[in-house]
């Protein structure tokens, strides 16, 4: 009993005073009787995470720790096993016992046949084990796989982190002193896993990432010109100065969703190793292929890494067995894709033109160009505005802020294609069809 | 304050003329509908500044043309003036006093438009598509930001035709925010730039992404002195990334949280992710909204780092958002982003933007 470390009693349950001759048994006692959710039966580490996980998941609060004696119901205090037994307790329970043990001494002596019970005494104390480090470990070692993959899938451009040193350094940062101060993660891991809605057992796998990871955030000495943009005034607002602590080795942040792992890894790096110019050149497929592209499964090309062909590989590598991108193949923007349609190029060469230099086909209103009087922009004038072509687009009746005629009187802002017959182009809805006209 | 009377009565009688005699998956938060909305894609919106009194809302969008309406505090929704480009319109802003929108388009041109006078004048040049523009007020000078597929970042005094400065991109601007004195641009190959706005505009930090895929959406925020202290970063991934510029601890401060993502509790089907096409953060509250191609809208408490609520599922993707001055009006625009390519664009297909009340969805979460 309690001769040298402090924690060094049989192992005992805070939340219901029972004994336990292991603290493995003990933990494994706490998750089934006090952190259990009576909703779902799913097992909890500590009381903070089953408060939580009620409320994310069932929205229902709970009070206090199930099957707690009172007083110690405490729903937030961090307790697991042995750990995070506040201090008084502690003594309180030493006191208990000691007086227990004085007691028993006291009948025994008051008895004659005690030897029995003496023996039993001693044996007691001597089967403590530490092991207190040994169960968490492999509650926390799923999490290292899934987390060392992302380290070497860095697409750093910058070869400091190629990926090389990754795991090793990576990883101790990753899960800084983990085993140690593991109800320490607990506190890092449930908030954050109100970001992650969807599911039970991805939540502790996530959080558990960026806590550990120290992004190299722009602290890369490779960058003098950083340096040089700080003028010597101090600024509040960005106190850059000498950046902050220079980051360990780990790279990439990142933690994948479970289904992304390598492949993106190895697409990401490879291609963030080419020089970025490469990439946009091979990237703007013709217009067909795009297409063809973007409604066929992504899951054909996977990981080419390094060949910049049509589609970079880094959109392609998020489709896996459990989740896929809504997005085209092809790396470049939604917007930049869609732009390279005939219908939305420019309809007159802008380069240079300063001013509104009204373009012939530029708004509807150019179709009719004498009775509307006016194409675009120009004349922003009260413009009665009735043509045919409806009240369409023009600026209309001024802006006065504070209560005006509503938007010429016109019918509705959607030009009804009926008037105008010969329409070129109208910017509004350019019939796919008709082709040149346009440029 | 702009507080919407009735929510009920506005959402689904809306103008009244559309939709809402069949299914009700257009409008299904039955919010208030913006009349008159654009013919084509909405691409970006953005409400007036406090300095003018009332609400007044503008979009841009692929039909080329930009369109500003008032809002008025019963919910009503009235068109008040257009202007057209030569292309698409890829982004608008006001000038700190609201009397000027700034608009970018495909045209590789930014207008600046009178609303006073209804006239606009070219007041950018670029040589290639402009994906953002941005209205600077610093102490010592005001100038134009405008960000382009040109790789370049240039700022323009509105009364010259040559920029101020340009300052040369690793790659092209794909999205950026203003909150003096820090801008953040987020460019295609996953390419992040912080720049300081003080004195004059210059680079401050290239940082690594913390997001794996391609950038989408970005949104400075603000700490409780109202200092840009940070931003968030959308990518085409259902992802978001919180990063501060200088927190006390990076590992433990910045984060990313994953959003907009079908059904990730069935194991049994793929989970479809979306991409996160836009960021607004709450100019009160200090919370977020995303919006995405799954056609939701999503409100976060970072600091709290929950989850406030998400919508009910749109029948198009959502592709701006934005929040009004006094934060109580949330605008969400609903149509096609093209993120399942060409084969699903319908042109009849009606676009809409939407009004909510802000008010009490956005408040923070309490923290624990």
């Amino acid at each position: 009993m309690g001769r040298k470390k402090k924690k060094q009693m049989k192992p005992w349950c805070w939340y219901c005073n029972r004994d336990f001759d292991d603290e493995k048994i003990l933990i494994q006692h706490q998750k089934a009787k006090h952190f259990k959710c009576h909703i779902c039966h799913k097992k909890l580490y500590t009381g903070p995470g089953l408060a939580i996980h009620c409320m994310q998941v069932h929205k229902e609060t709970i009070d206090g720790v199930p099957n707690a004696i009172p007083g110690r119901t405490d729903i937030e205090l961090e307790i697991y096993g042995m750990e995070g037994i506040p201090e008084k307790d502690m003594e309180e329970r030493r006191r208990v016992l000691e007086q227990k043990t004085q007691e028993n001494q006291k009948k025994r002596q008051n008895q004659d046949d005690s030897d029995e019970d003496d023996e039993d005494e001693e044996a007691g104390p001597s089967f403590q084990q530490p092991a207190s480090t040994v169960p968490p470990q492999p509650a926390y070692a799923p999490m290292t796989q899934p987390g060392m993959a992302p380290v070497p899938a860095p697409g750093m451009p910058h070869g400091s982190y190629s990926g090389m040193p990754p795991m090793m350094p990576g990883v101790p940062p990753m899960m800084p002193g983990m085993p140690p101060v593991m109800p320490g993660m607990h506190p890092g891991m449930m908030p954050m896993s109100g970001m992650m809605p969807p599911t039970h057992g991805m939540p502790p796998m996530m959080p558990g990432m960026p806590p550990g990871i120290p992004p190299p955030m722009g602290h890369h000495p490779g960058l003098p010109h950083m340096a040089q943009a700080l003028p010597t005034t101090t600024r509040p607002a960005m106190p850059a100065t000498t950046v902050s602590t220079p980051q360990p080795s780990v790279s990439k942040p990142l933690f994948p969703s479970a289904g992304q792992v390598q492949q993106a890894g190895s697409g990401v790096a490879v291609s963030a190793s080419a020089p970025p110019s490469a990439a946009p050149k091979p990237t703007f497929p013709a217009y067909n292929q795009s297409s063809t592209a973007a409604a066929a499964n992504p899951s054909s090309t996977v990981a080419k890494p390094g060949t910049p062909v049509t589609s970079k590989p880094a959109t392609l590598t998020t489709t896996s067995a459990t989740s896929k991108l809504i997005h085209p193949d092809e790396d470049i923007s939604l917007e930049e894709l869609r732009a390279q349609l005939p219908r939305y190029q420019c309809k007159s060469p802008s380069a240079g033109q300063a001013h509104i230099s009204s373009p012939p086909v530029a708004a509807m209103g150019g179709v009719l160009p004498p009775q509307q009087g006016i194409p675009a922009q120009q004349p922003g004038v009260r413009h009665p505005m009735q043509g045919p072509y409806g009240a369409p687009p023009q600026a209309v009746p001024g802006y006065v802020p504070g209560g005006m005629p509503p938007y010429g009187q016109a019918p509705p802002m959607v030009p009804p294609y009926q008037a105008a017959p010969p329409r070129p182009a109208i910017g509004m809805r350019p019939p796919v069809m008709s082709p040149g006209g346009r440029y | 304050m702009s507080l919407f009377g009735t929510n009920t009565g506005f959402g689904s009688a809306g103008t009244g003329v559309f939709g809402t005699a069949t299914t009700d998956s257009h409008n299904p938060m039955k919010d208030v509908e913006v009349t008159s909305p654009p013919d084509d894609s909405i691409s970006c919106l953005a409400f007036s500044p406090p300095t003018m009194p009332g609400n007044f809302l503008v979009g841009g969008s692929w039909a080329n043309d930009v369109r500003c309406w008032e809002v008025q505090d019963n919910g009503q929704t009235v068109p008040k003036a257009q202007q057209m480009h030569t292309g698409p319109v890829l982004d608008v802003c006001w000038s700190d006093d609201g009397s000027k929108v700034f608009t970018a388009s495909c045209d590789k041109t930014a207008k600046m438009w009178d609303l006073n006078s209804n006239q606009t004048i070219q007041i950018a040049q670029h040589e290639g598509p402009i994906k953002t523009i941005h209205w600077i007020k610093a102490p010592n000078y005001s100038c134009i930001m405008t960000g382009s597929w040109d790789k370049t970042l240039k700022f323009w005094d509105t009364r010259s035709p040559n920029p101020m400065m340009s300052l040369q991109m690793p790659e092209r601007c794909y999205c950026a925010d203003v909150v003096y004195p820090m801008a953040v641009v987020a460019t295609a190959e996953r390419g992040l730039i912080v720049y300081q706005l003080e004195n004059q505009p210059s680079e401050f930090r290239r940082i690594d992404s913390p997001l794996k895929h391609q950038h989408r959406c970005v949104a400075i925020f603000k700490d409780k002195q109202s200092k840009p202290t940070g931003f968030a970063l959308g990518s085409i991934e259902g992802r978001v990334a919180i990063h501060y510029i200088n927190p006390p601890n990076p590992a433990k401060d910045n984060f990313t949280f994953k959003c907009h993502r079908s059904n990730g509790t069935n194991t049994a089907t793929p989970q479809d992710i979306y991409a996160v096409n836009a960021i607004s953060f709450h100019p009160v509250h200090g919370t977020l909204a995303t919006v995405g191609s799954d056609g939701r809208f999503s409100f976060w408490d970072k600091d709290a780092r929950t989850k406030l609520k998400t919508s009910e599922q749109l029948d198009q993707p959502i592709t701006a958002c934005c929040f009004n001055n006094n934060g109580n009006i949330f605008a969400y625009a609903s149509s096609y982003d093209w993120s399942k390519g060409h084969e699903y664009y319908n042109p009849q297909k009606k676009n809409y933007i939407f009004l909510r009340n802000a008010a009490e969805e956005l408040k923070p979460r309490n923290k624990k």
